[in-house]
C-alpha cells in the first residue's frame, strides 16, 4: 500500500505553486475558483452518498467542516483517529491538522482544483471556519480488497498459489515482494475520461529495451477510450495488430510469472480494478507455455510442451482432414480403414462437410452454454451434451462415430493450452480451414496454413516478431519455447527482447563440474 | 539515387540462403529426370553436378557486382549503362520476373489438374493463390522471407519419402558409369540449369542483407544443398526407373511417390502435392516481389499498388496459357531467357562493370 500512497500525494502536488500566484495576483481568479467550487459542490450534492458536517472544536470554539463521500472512505478512521484530536486538542488554524492527525496521509492545500478529484480519491476535506488560508486532506480510504486467492485460470499443482486481485495497490505488493530490487520501476498512467483508470507500467531499469518500454508508454498515452474495464481492453487497444484473432499481449493471474518475465526483461502492465497483468512483447510459442513447466524437471517439461504442441495442431486440423479425405481423396486412405470409415458413414445422409459443421457447432454450442451457466449447472450440460447429444446423433444417423470421437478428441486438445485468450483463437481457427477443406481437400487446407503462417509472419507484439525463434530463426531461444532446458543452459535473456543486459547469471560457474571420484 | 534499405527490414545473412534456395527448387523437382536423361543418358546425374558448379561462379560474379556498386543489378545497370538504356533493362526485368511467376502457377494448375482435381477452376485457384501472394508481398520482404523458409522447412520431410524408392531401386541401372561424351553431358546440364534458375534474385534483394559478406558462405551452402537434392533425387529416380519407363514419365517425382506406403495413406502423393503448393508458394511471392520492386525502382510508383497491376496480368496471361502447345512454348521461352541472363548477362554486366570501375578510376 505504501507505494500506492506515495504516486498519490506526488499527483496532484505539481499545480501548486502556480496557483497561490494565481490567488493572490488576480481577484478574477478567486471568483472563478468559487465558480468552480460551486459547480462540483453542485454535481456531488445531488448523489445521497455527499456529506458535509460541522463540528466545533472543544478548545477554541472553531467550528470545522468534514467534506467527504461516505461510500469511498472507512468511517472508522474518522471515529478513531480524526474526530477525537480534531475536537479535543488545539485546533486554531488549518495547518494544525498536520500536527493533529495521527494519519500518514494529511496534507494540507490551497489548489481548489484539487477538491473533486481528491474527494473522488477517498480523502477528507477539512476546512475551518475564519482562515481563509487554505484547506486540508486527510486519506480515509476504505479499501475494499478481495484476499489473495489461488489461481483459477492458469491452476498449477506445484508452484505459488497466489492470483492477481483487483487491487492495483495489492498486485504491486505481490510483484514488488518478489523482486525486492531499486531497479524495478512502476511508472503510473491515467486512461479513460470516464473511469480514470490508474495504469502501471513494469520493468526493470537496466534490463529491459528501452526502446520497447518507450513504445508501452506512447501507446498507452495515445489511448482514447472513456472507460477501462480491464486489462483485456489494453490487450485490444494497444496491440500491434487490433485486427487480428491472435492475443499479442500475454494476460496472466500469476504474480510469480510476471515477476519472471520482468527479469527476463519484458514489459508489464497491471491495470487497476483486473485481476490479470499484461506481459509484452511475446511470441508465439509462449502462449502454449504453461507457467507449471518452470516447476517441473526440464524432460517432463518438454515432454509435456511438445504434447500441447501436437494437440493444437490435431485440434485445429483433424475435423478438415476428415473432410477433406472423406470429400475428395478417400483414394488416400488404406483399404482397411476404409471399410471402417465406410460403415460409419453408410447411414449419414449429408455430406462430410455438413456432418462436420454439424458437430462442430453443437461442442461450440456445448461450450459456450457451459461457460455461461454456474459451474455446477455446467457439469450437468457437459453430461447432457457429451453423452446423451453424441450417442443420440450417432443412433440417430446424422453423423458417422468416426467423426465423433474426432471433433471429441480436437475439443479436448485444445483444452491444453494454458492461456485461455489462445484457445479462443484456437477454436475460431479451424472454421476457415474446414471451408477450404470442403472446397479443395488437402490443397485446400494447405492455403488456409499458408494465410495462417502469412498472418503470424506479419504479426509483431510491441515490434518484435512473433514467430520468433522458428522466424527469424534463432537457434538460440528455442531453449525456453517448444522445449524447456534446464535452468544452468538459460543463462542468457531471449534473443527478442533485445535486453541491455543479456546475461541472466555466469553459465560457467552454473557448468562447473567435478571429475569421477573426486 | 536509391533509398537505403532500413536496419531493422534486412534479414539475417543466413536467411538470404533460403530465398535462392526456396526460388532454386519449384515445379521443376517433379519432373526434371526425363528432360536431363535425354542427352546423358543414366549419366546424367553427373550433368546435374556441373550444372550445380557454374551456378557458384555466376553467383561470385552477383556478389561483386552488388559490392562494386553497392546496390542491386538496377543501380549497376543504371551505373553501367547510363540512365536510358538502364531503365530499359529494368523495365525488362519487370517482365521477366512477371513471366516467372506465369509459369511457376500455370505449373502449379497444371500438375493439380493431372494429378489431384481434374475440374480445378484455373481462375478461382488463381485468384486465391495469387490473393496470398499480395498478402504476403504487402508484409513486406521479411514476410517474403519467412515464407521461403516455411516453404522449404516445412516440406522437407518430404525427402524423407524418397527412401520407399531407394528401397525398390536397383542402382545398377547407373552403371557404367561415364559413357557419354562430354558433349552429351554438357547439353544434359544445359537442360539442368533451366529447374536450377532462380538464384538471380541475388541480384535483387542483395540490399536487404545485414552483413552481405557473410551472406556468402550460406547462399553457396545453400546451392550445394539444392544441388545435392537434385542430384541424390536423380540418382534415384534412375535406380527406380528402368530407362524405358524414364522416357514416359513426365512427372517422375510424382510416380516415385506411389510406392509409398504408410498404415494411414495410400496415396502419398496427394499430401506431396498439396504440400507442393506450399513449395511453390515461395516462387510465386518472391516473383511478384522482384517484379513489383523493379517497378516501383524504376517508374516511382507505389509497390502496394503495382503489386496488384502485375497479380492481374499474371492471373490474365495464366488463364490464356490453356493448352499444353502455348504452355509448352510459354515455358520454353522463359527458360531460354532466364538462362541468357544468368550466363550471359550476368558475366557481361560483370565484366562492363569492371573496365568502367578502371576507367573512372584512371
Amino acid at each position: 500500500m505504501s507505494f500506492f500512497k506515495k504516486h498519490k500525494r506526488k499527483l496532484p502536488k505539481m499545480p501548486k505553486a502556480e496557483n497561490i500566484n494565481k490567488e493572490e495576483s488576480s481577484p478574477n481568479a478567486e471568483k472563478e475558483n468559487n465558480k468552480l467550487v460551486k459547480d462540483w459542490e453542485n454535481e456531488l450534492s445531488k448523489s445521497n452518498d455527499y456529506k458535509k458536517t460541522f463540528y466545533f472544536n472543544q478548545k477554541s470554539g472553531k467550528k470545522f467542516t468534514f467534506t467527504y463521500i461516505p461510500t469511498l472512505i472507512e468511517e472508522k478512521v474518522l471515529d478513531n483517529n480524526a474526530l477525537p484530536n480534531l475536537l479535543e486538542d488545539d485546533f486554531y488554524q488549518i495547518s494544525d491538522v498536520k500536527k493533529l492527525l495521527p494519519i500518514a496521509d494529511v496534507e494540507v492545500s490551497t489548489n481548489k482544483d484539487d477538491i473533486p478529484i481528491k474527494l473522488l480519491q477517498g480523502y477528507v476535506l477539512v476546512t475551518l471556519e475564519g482562515d481563509r488560508s487554505g484547506f486540508a486532506f486527510f486519506s480515509a480510504q476504505k479499501a475494499v480488497v478481495r484476499s489473495v486467492s489461488a489461481p483459477e485460470i492458469e491452476f498449477s499443482v506445484i508452484g505459488p498459489k497466489e492470483a492477481f486481485v483487483e487491487s492495483i495497490g495489492q498486485n504491486m505488493n505481490l510483484i514488488r515482494k518478489r523482486l525486492p530490487i531499486e531497479e524495478l520501476i512502476a511508472e503510473e498512467f491515467t486512461v479513460g475520461k470516464l473511469s480514470k483508470t490508474k495504469v502501471n507500467v513494469i520493468y526493470i531499469d537496466g534490463i529491459t529495451n528501452e526502446q520497447i518500454v518507450n513504445t508501452v508508454k506512447q501507446r498507452i498515452n495515445d489511448i482514447e477510450k472513456d472507460e477501462i474495464a480491464d486489462s483485456s481492453y489494453f490487450t485490444q487497444i494497444i496491440s500491434d495488430n487490433g485486427h487480428s484473432p491472435f492475443p499479442q499481449l500475454l494476460d496472466t493471474e500469476r504474480p510469480d510469472r510476471v515477476a519472471s518475465s520482468l527479469a527476463e526483461g519484458k514489459v508489464a502492465i497491471l491495470v487497476d480494478g483486473s485481476p490479470h497483468a499484461l506481459l509484452g512483447p511475446t511470441t508465439l510459442p509462449e502462449f502454449f507455455n504453461s507457467f507449471e513447466d518452470y516447476y517441473i524437471n526440464w524432460i517432463l517439461a518438454s515432454f509435456i510442451r511438445l504434447i500441447r504442441l501436437f494437440a493444437v495442431i490435431f485440434s485445429i486440423m483433424i475435423t478438415p482432414i476428415y473432410v477433406a479425405i472423406v470429400t475428395h481423396h478417400y483414394e488416400l486412405i488404406p483399404k482397411d480403414l476404409l471399410v471402417t470409415l465406410v460403415t460409419s458413414r453408410r447411414v449419414v445422409p449429408f455430406p462430410p462437410i455438413l456432418e462436420a459443421l454439424f458437430l462442430e457447432v453443437a461442442i461450440e454450442l456445448l461450450r459456450e452454454a457451459g461457460s455461461r451457466l454456474p459451474t455446477k449447472v455446467g457439469q450437468t450440460i457437459g453430461i447432457v451434451g457429451g453423452i446423451v447429444l453424441g450417442t443420440a446423433s450417432v443412433e440417430a444417423g446424422l453423423t458417422s462415430n468416426v467423426l465423433l470421437i474426432f471433433v471429441a478428441l480436437s475439443a479436448l486438445a485444445s483444452f491444453t493450452t494454458p492461456v485461455y485468450q489462445m484457445s479462443n483463437t484456437i477454436r475460431i481457427l479451424r472454421f476457415p480451414f474446414l471451408f477450404m477443406a470442403e472446397l479443395w481437400g488437402l490443397l485446400g487446407i494447405t492455403i488456409a496454413f499458408c494465410f495462417i503462417i502469412t498472418h503470424l509472419l506479419r504479426l509483431t507484439s510491441l515490434g518484435q516478431p512473433f514467430m520468433e525463434p522458428v522466424f527469424p530463426l534463432r537457434v538460440n531461444d528455442f531453449k525456453d519455447a517448444l522445449i524447456r532446458l534446464p535452468f544452468q543452459n538459460q543463462a542468457k535473456r531471449p534473443i527478442f527482447l533485445r535486453t541491455k543486459d543479456s546475461t541472466r547469471f555466469s553459465s560457467q560457474k552454473a557448468h562447473k563440474k567435478k571429475d569421477i571420484d573426486e | 539515387m536509391q533509398q537505403p534499405v532500413p536496419e531493422n527490414l534486412k534479414i539475417s545473412p543466413f536467411m538470404a540462403a533460403f530465398v535462392v534456395v526456396a526460388m532454386q527448387i519449384g515445379i521443376g523437382v517433379l519432373g526434371y529426370q526425363r528432360l536431363i536423361a535425354k542427352d546423358a543418358g543414366y549419366d546424367a546425374w553427373i550433368s546435374v553436378i556441373i550444372g550445380g558448379a557454374t551456378i557458384h561462379a555466376i553467383i561470385w560474379m552477383m556478389y561483386k557486382i552488388c559490392e562494386t556498386v553497392d546496390g542491386d543489378v538496377l543501380t549497376a545497370n543504371i551505373y553501367v549503362f547510363g540512365k536510358a538504356i538502364g531503365k530499359s533493362i529494368n523495365t525488362f526485368f519487370i517482365l521477366y520476373f512477371t513471366m516467372t511467376c506465369v509459369t511457376v502457377l500455370a505449373g502449379l494448375i497444371e500438375v493439380l489438374r493431372t494429378w489431384m482435381f481434374l475440374n480445378l477452376n484455373p481462375l478461382l485457384f488463381g485468384s486465391i493463390y495469387l490473393l496470398l501472394g499480395i498478402y504476403i508481398v504487402n508484409g513486406g520482404f521479411r514476410t517474403v522471407v519467412g515464407i521461403a523458409f516455411f516453404g522449404l522447412a516445412v516440406p522437407a520431410y518430404l525427402l524423407l519419402s524418397f527412401g520407399f524408392a531407394i528401397r525398390y531401386g536397383d542402382f545398377t541401372n547407373l552403371l557404367p558409369i561415364l559413357d557419354h561424351t562430354p558433349v552429351q553431358l554438357l547439353k544434359s546440364a544445359y537442360s539442368m540449369t533451366l529447374t536450377f534458375l532462380g538464384f538471380g534474385i541475388l541480384l535483387f534483394f542483395y540490399p536487404f542483407i545485414k552483413n552481405p559478406g557473410k551472406s556468402k558462405k550460406w547462399v553457396h551452402l545453400g546451392v550445394v544443398t539444392t544441388t545435392f537434392i537434385y542430384a541424390a533425387l536423380a540418382v534415384i529416380s534412375f535406380a527406380y526407373f528402368p530407362p524405358s519407363l524414364l522416357e514416359k514419365s513426365i512427372w517422375a517425382t510424382l510416380e516415385m511417390w506411389k510406392i509409398v506406403r504408410l498404415p494411414f495413406i495410400e496415396r502419398f502423393e496427394y499430401l506431396g502435392l498439396a504440400n507442393w503448393a506450399l513449395i511453390i508458394l515461395p516462387n510465386v511471392v518472391i516473383s511478384l516481389w522482384v517484379a513489383s520492386r523493379v517497378a516501383k525502382q524504376t517508374f516511382n510508383v507505389a509497390q502496394r499498388k503495382v503489386v496488384w497491376l502485375i497479380a492481374l496480368v499474371v492471373l490474365i496471361v495464366v488463364q490464356m496459357l490453356n493448352s499444353r502447345e502455348k504452355m509448352n512454348l510459354f515455358f520454353d521461352i522463359q527458360g531460354k531467357v532466364g538462362f541468357v541472363m544468368a550466363y550471359f548477362y550476368t558475366p557481361f554486366l560483370f565484366i562492363l562493370l569492371l573496365i568502367k570501375q578502371k576507367v573512372k578510376t584512371k
